[in-house]
């Protein structure tokens, strides 16, 4: 049996090694950084600091971006993973766009002797046991940022306030972490969170669900929205009705268009989860794996809270 | 009597919008209110004046897919020309139009010059425009705030987009019944070879109409941006299915050669309504596309039994 799982292994490993395409120069290992959505303000910068940083470090590493359409086109996703083991790179960072549609692709991918990271949205640990597979997460802890920024809008309020909460798209598990930790800083303040409802990530969207419940819930104090796009929403919706300085807003995420309302004190307070480093983060982790400098492990990354001037 | 007798073609779907106005009034707290009213009068605009370009579209048997990326562009553009260029209002807001009626021009001119269906070229336009919408903002949300705003300042105590909103509606109505043109589009979409032997010219027709679409677009995606204050690369996605359901809830034949601009604007508003209600009462999310695709193909039905009745 051993000398049989040998045998494979060795053959697999001549296979690898036989499909890499000649270099010339010292071998680097190459990083693949897969993605979600390059439409997103939050990826193109994540994807911005991990080129960054490959220009730096040029003699360590070879890097290829990639990212997919809009966050929700899982199949190309699982495409890329598989052009990229086609392709023989030696290590994949992963932003899954779903944490368990991945998982059987993730395996196979470590099944070839591929380093896996995982980072920005964490595979489901249940799905991962499931098919027998651990993989590293490197990354943010949503809840206990939103938790910090929720906080914030507590010591503003007082018990029993009203406060309600403009959520991400609800299958993501960024978006329930985030409404989790909200929900936390709100509890334990012992403020009344008096509803819950997706702004879908979007302007529009989170503009339209703060406007009904500005109306709805009169007596409302703050909004909790699990991004700045969905606070600038809010913001105008606020605006609209009235109710400038009666009703704080949160967001997270700490994009350049919400500077100006956080200059302003239109908005409270968001997160910063260091976007840029996120994915630098994890190209670290995949090359000290690589290198035999660490083994897998997963690693929290910093998220600070950025309070209105 | 008069008003009875011209209301008479809208009765379905204002009893379909006077049915929802009631049950949110019964089922919320606080649905009948001014500040509804005022919040449905900031919120519509731009899908107003997009589904009253899509009518023209569907009149003349095209469609356009491309309206909600173009939407997103010309969003683009005006915010980056204000935040980044720092240009005056009126001139970001003509470089707005003008990207939308490129937009349409292209639309338009391709698929009458090769005479390729106008859903894959509009396609095309889809992925063009936001792709485009992308690169101009470098997928970043432009924040002008006030400079902007102005356009959903309140006139009379609703927001200066809805009356121009209004307006448009009621000028593209009477394009429609009062003039040659609209008897253009109306023969062009009806039969193209009968129009053309009537002495129409068909392709001349429907390019007028896909740049009327995206001129009507880009002036959805200002009116956006006046009402959120801030230029968001993605907005606008998934319009053309709302301005799609707003048409096609009014009446207007996806075959072409029939349609009215004031059903479509009521088709907007039982939308809008519904959106707002059931956001007001806390419905999921999954539950409200539920409900609001329910509500769409009841309308539908409903429509369908008033024209029998004729």
């Amino acid at each position: 049996m051993h000398v049989l799982r040998t045998v494979v292994l060795l053959t697999l490993l001549f296979m690898a090694v036989g499909c890499r395409p000649a270099t010339e120069g010292p071998e680097r290992p190459t990083v693949a950084l897969v993605m979600k959505s390059l439409a997103n303000e939050f990826f193109v910068t994540m994807a911005d600091g991990a080129r960054a940083h490959q220009a730096d470090n040029a003699a360590t590493y070879e890097l290829i971006v990639n990212g997919i359409k809009d966050e929700s086109d899982l199949s190309q996703q699982v495409a890329l993973v598989e052009q990229m083991m086609a392709r023989g790179v030696d290590a994949i960072v992963l932003a899954p766009a779903d944490s368990r549609a991945l998982v059987p692709i993730v395996k196979r991918a470590q099944d070839a002797g591929i380093t896996v990271i995982n980072i920005d949205n964490k595979l489901d640990a249940a799905t991962l046991a499931d098919v027998g597979a651990s993989v590293p997460f490197v990354g943010p802890d949503n809840r206990a940022g939103a938790r910090a920024v929720g906080e914030v809008v507590a010591a503003e309020l007082a018990q029993g306030d009203e406060v309600a909460i403009i959520g991400g798209i609800p299958t993501a598990f960024n978006a329930q972490q985030r409404q989790a930790g909200f929900e936390d800083a709100m509890q334990a303040a012992g403020i009344d969170v008096v509803s819950v409802q997706s702004g879908s990530w979007e302007q529009a969207k989170g503009n339209q669900v703060a406007a009904a419940l500005l109306s709805e819930h009169p007596n409302l104090k703050a909004l909790l929205c699990s991004n700045d796009n969905m606070a600038l929403g809010a913001a105008a919706a606020v605006q609209q009705a009235g109710k400038t300085g009666e009703v704080l807003i949160a967001g997270f995420d700490n994009i350049s268009a919400i500077q100006r309302l956080l200059a302003d004190g239109q908005v409270i307070a968001t997160a910063d989860q260091h976007g840029d480093q996120l994915a630098v983060y994890g190209i670290e982790a995949a090359l000290q794996i690589i290198t035999g400098a660490a083994a897998p492990a997963d690693q929290q990354t910093p998220v600070d809270v950025v309070l209105a001037d | 009597m008069r008003l009875l007798v011209l209301l008479r073609p809208y009765a379905a779907l204002l009893a379909v919008l006077g049915g929802l106005v009631v049950l949110f009034g019964a089922l919320s707290n606080h649905f009948l209110s001014p500040l509804t009213l005022r919040t449905l009068a900031g919120q519509i605009p731009p899908l107003v004046v997009v589904s009253v370009g899509m009518t023209f579209v569907l009149i003349i048997a095209g469609i356009d897919l491309s309206v909600g990326a173009v939407v997103g562009l010309s969003s683009a553009v005006m915010g980056v020309l204000m935040v980044q260029a720092g240009w005056s209002l009126p001139l970001s807001l003509a470089g707005a139009l003008l990207a939308g009626a490129a937009c349409g021009a292209i639309n338009g001119g391709i698929s009458v010059r090769w005479r390729i269906p106008s859903f894959i070229v509009t396609l095309g336009m889809l992925e063009m425009a936001r792709g485009g919408a992308y690169l101009v903002t470098n997928s970043q949300t432009q924040y002008v705030g006030a400079g902007v705003q102005v356009l959903s300042a309140p006139v009379a105590g609703l927001p200066f987009a809805f009356w121009m909103a209004l307006a448009v509606v009621a000028v593209a109505q009477v394009v429609l019944t009062r003039t040659v043109f609209g008897r253009h589009m109306l023969a062009t979409g009806g039969n193209r070879e009968a129009a053309r032997l009537a002495g129409v010219t068909p392709g001349r027709v429907e390019f007028a109409v896909f740049v009327i679409a995206g001129l009507l677009s880009a002036l959805g995606g200002v009116f956006q941006m006046g009402y959120l204050g801030s230029a968001d690369p993605n907005a606008g996605i998934g319009m053309e299915l709302a301005a799609i359901a707003a048409v096609v809830i009014g009446g207007t034949s996806l075959m072409g050669g029939q349609g009215s601009v004031i059903a479509t604007f009521l088709g907007v508003l039982i939308i809008a309504v519904l959106q707002l209600g059931l956001a007001q009462l806390g419905v999921s999310e999954p539950m409200k596309r539920v409900v609001t695709g329910g509500v769409i193909v009841i309308a539908v039905i409903a429509d369908v039994y008033r024209r029998k009745g004729d």
